[in-house]
């Protein structure tokens, strides 16, 4: 009796674990048409030469070691750790202060709001061609303009190569920094407000509750926020390539506009193409395990 | 006597449109048994001028009569490199296209393109085409995937205002321009000094550095055994940017910024388009550019065309070069022969064979009135055709349209008619390849004041070289 019980509920069990499947298997379809196929595809590409995108011969890593002997992959890999890290020097902090100052605002909170996010609702070419003409180097340059009522010389600002790259990050960090701020309120919104009745009976002030219940309390969204703007300004490609082209001389050239040009800027090798995504991939799954890795630490401590 | 006149009148009019039927019909329909579809790439735009998408409509109605069953699809499509290669592997590439001539043979190396030699025989122009064209729209057999859709001779755009600012006129009231590339970086420092604006728009973005700049290194001597590529006794392509004359060619590219200083500020993040943008708005005063890029200072950036003009391309130490290119149309690898005659046919109409009718005349009538109207020089076209007859047709169309002082433009043309100027064509493999190692080291040339410019060049041939040991050497 306790058997055929058990086989019942083993099968509506199965009946619901079925129902479950039947629900996913159009995301799980799509995923592993749109994902994991090309995502593999490009793993076998980079071990072959090619021709187009027909896989000529297997070469294994050939390709990994001609893409990574090369002057401008070393500088395309530098240059992305530089973007990474004015990202986080410029486009860190930025988003927890805009949210924090949004959130201490007592009137017109919602227009504040609005007003932060409105870059991001612009499309990124059109942000980019907007600050090109702002950047631009020629007389006709907004900067230069500016500048040039007070007396400033006309400068070139995007042939500069130790400009370049916090140029471009100032941009990102413009469109991107409202959204994020968005983010970042909504975790605050979550944090307990006895804490802070407490902590003013006590007599801390603004500053001190800031500091003290607030930052804490957001910190591990702030991790997780910190991990996606790494991986996302590790992809960095359409910024550079419109605005700069790569240049000058490389100078802001990032792995993923590399990829492109092997694979459409004129050369079609998908092979090498692959070989940099791919490196580019491991790259971030270093780094992601590296995150995993003290989050689970810091869990731990907890 | 009424009635005798009705039946005289009937009698005559039925015998007019017995007669004259089977020749209307004639010239309408050409071909009721061709059964296909094509689609057509660059088709204009919801947003392109009225005028421009009437003629289109107008083609297509052409088609629609004389090949009734041949449906026209049309697409706007564009092409670059990157978008077409996937389009042609998925069978979803446009029936026609149209790439640079910097792309033909990539695309016919590597299959993506379809033979149209057949479909060019049976309308017996495979004999009129330019030699030149055919050797770039050709594979090794002698099969044709291509045909020319416009020529262009590269040039130099000049800003006449600036040119009147700095006091770099003629008696005769036209601009004393640059005949060599000394004086070009002479003229150009004087307009800088005078104007403040820049003598010379270099647009070292990407590819386009490096492809202007092959231009000026063949007026150096990088041609013959100093060519920039070239293929050795055993067939190897050998890369060569160290020789004297290139190195001396780039010498020259670094002076310009740091001895003459005459080039625009932005000029790494210049490209093709924004280069017509800063000559049209008065911001700089000299672009290398072509005969078919007339109207983007004039038309769309505004530049009155009595303030444009055009001239040849400044001769260096070694001679007077230009690089002759152009566009062409190219069509998709999967075409059927049928698509191959329906696609000539729709080319026919647009006058891009050399075929001359009614139709044709009107059709480039039309094209050189649009032209005229929204404010393009109109000028005389370089053809790829070897007919007489009619290019002579075509002049008389141009003329008739024509809006500009030809003193402007004549240097140019009679340079290339009298032979003045040697045309050569794009480096022959791999060309958006070299032209990027060489914007590189332009760009490091005006960045960096103190760069080397023979380790810059070194190490772009090393590259280069590795690129086509690669990809031809298959070393």
């Amino acid at each position: 009796m306790s058997g055929q019980n058990a086989r019942t509920r083993s099968r509506a069990r199965l009946a619901e674990d079925l129902k479950s499947w039947m629900i996913m298997l159009p995301g799980l379809i799509l995923m592993t048409f749109f994902i994991w196929e090309p995502l593999l595809e490009s793993v076998r590409m980079s071990l072959y030469k090619t021709r187009n995108i027909e896989l000529v011969r297997f070469i294994g890593l050939d390709n990994f070691i001609s893409v990574v002997g090369k002057d401008d992959f070393l500088q395309a890999l530098a240059n992305t750790f530089s973007y990474t890290f004015w990202s986080l020097i410029i486009g860190f902090a930025l988003p927890v202060l805009l949210a924090l100052l949004i959130g201490e605002t007592v009137r017109g909170k919602s227009f504040f709001r609005t007003a932060a996010y409105l870059p991001n609702m612009l499309p990124g070419l059109a942000v980019i061609i907007l600050w090109s003409s702002f950047f631009s180097g020629e007389k006709s340059g907004v900067l230069n303009i500016l500048l040039g009522r007070l007396g400033i010389p006309q400068q070139s600002y995007l042939t500069r190569y130790e400009w370049v790259i916090p140029i471009i990050i100032i941009i990102s960090t413009w469109k991107g920094a409202g959204a994020t701020a968005l983010i970042y309120m909504a975790g605050m919104a979550g944090v307990n407000p006895e804490l802070y009745e407490a902590a003013a009976i006590d007599g801390a002030t603004v500053w001190q509750r800031v500091f003290h219940i607030l930052l804490p309390s957001i910190r591990k969204l702030a991790g997780t926020l910190l991990i996606l703007q790494i991986i996302s300004v590790f992809q960095i490609m359409y910024e550079p390539m419109v605005l700069t082209k790569g240049g000058p001389d490389n100078a802001s050239l990032s792995l993923m506009q590399l990829m492109w040009q092997y694979a459409f800027g004129g050369s079609m090798n998908y092979g090498k193409a692959s070989a940099v995504a791919v490196i580019v991939t491991l790259i971030l799954l270093v780094m992601t395990a590296i995150y995993s890795y003290f989050n689970r630490k810091e869990s731990d401590w907890d | 006597m009424n009635k005798l006149i009705r039946t005289l009148a009937l009698t005559l009019a039925l015998c007019c449109l017995t007669a004259a039927s089977p020749l209307a019909l004639a010239g309408e329909v050409i071909d009721a048994d061709l059964t296909c579809s094509i689609t057509l790439g660059n088709w204009p735009a919801d947003t392109a001028p009225e005028a421009e998408k009437a003629l289109f409509e107008g083609y297509k109605a052409t088609m629609a009569k004389q090949y009734p069953n041949v449906t026209l699809i049309p697409d706007y499509y564009s092409y670059t490199l990157s978008n077409y290669v996937p389009m042609a592997k998925g069978g979803t590439a446009p029936s026609i296209f149209q790439p640079p001539f910097t792309d033909p043979q990539l695309l016919i190396s590597q299959n993506l393109v379809g033979d149209v030699t057949d479909a060019l025989e049976a309308f017996g122009v495979l004999d009129k085409f330019s030699p030149s064209y055919v050797e770039m729209l050709a594979d090794e057999n002698g099969r044709i995937y291509g045909l020319p859709r416009d020529g262009y001779v590269l040039g130099m755009h000049i800003n006449i205002e600036l040119f009147r600012e700095a006091g770099l006129m003629t008696e005769d009231g036209l601009p004393k321009y640059p005949t060599t590339l000394q004086e070009l970086a002479e003229y150009g420092q004087i307009i800088k000094e005078k104007t403040g604006k820049a003598g010379l728009v270099f647009p070292a973005s990407e590819t386009y550095g490096g492809w202007l700049f092959t231009n000026i290194a063949w007026n150096f001597g990088c041609v013959g055994e100093s060519a920039l590529e070239y293929q050795d006794e055993d067939g190897r392509w050998v890369c060569n940017f160290t020789s004297p004359e290139c190195v001396a060619a780039m010498e020259y590219m670094r002076d310009l910024r740091w001895k003459y200083d005459i080039l625009n500020a932005d000029a790494t993040t210049t490209d093709w388009a924004s280069a017509h943008s800063l000559l049209g708005t008065g911001e700089a005063a000299m672009n290398f550019a072509a005969d078919d890029s007339v109207d983007q200072p004039t038309a769309y950036k505004g530049l009155p065309v009595e303030d444009f003009a055009l001239i040849p391309f400044p001769a260096g130490d070694a001679g007077r070069y230009a690089l002759a290119g152009g566009t062409c149309y190219m069509f998709a690898p999967n075409i059927t022969k049928d698509q191959g005659i329906a696609l000539m046919a729709y080319l026919k109409i647009l006058g891009k064979l050399p075929f001359l009718d009614d139709d044709i005349i009107a059709g480039m009538r039309s094209d050189y009135a649009a032209k005229r109207d929204r404010g393009a020089s109109v000028i005389p076209a370089i053809s790829a055709w070897n007919d007489d007859e009619y290019n002579a047709a075509k002049q008389a169309i141009i003329d008739e349209f024509s809006n500009v002082d030809m003193r402007l433009y004549n240097d140019f043309f009679d340079s290339i008619s009298e032979g003045t100027i040697t045309l050569k064509s794009e480096e022959p493999v791999f060309a958006q390849q070299l032209y990027r190692e060489l914007t590189a080291v332009i760009q490091r040339m005006i960045t960096r004041e103190g760069a080397d410019v023979l380790k810059a060049l070194k190490k772009a041939e090393e590259s280069f070289q590795e690129y086509l040991d690669d990809e031809i050497n298959d070393i």
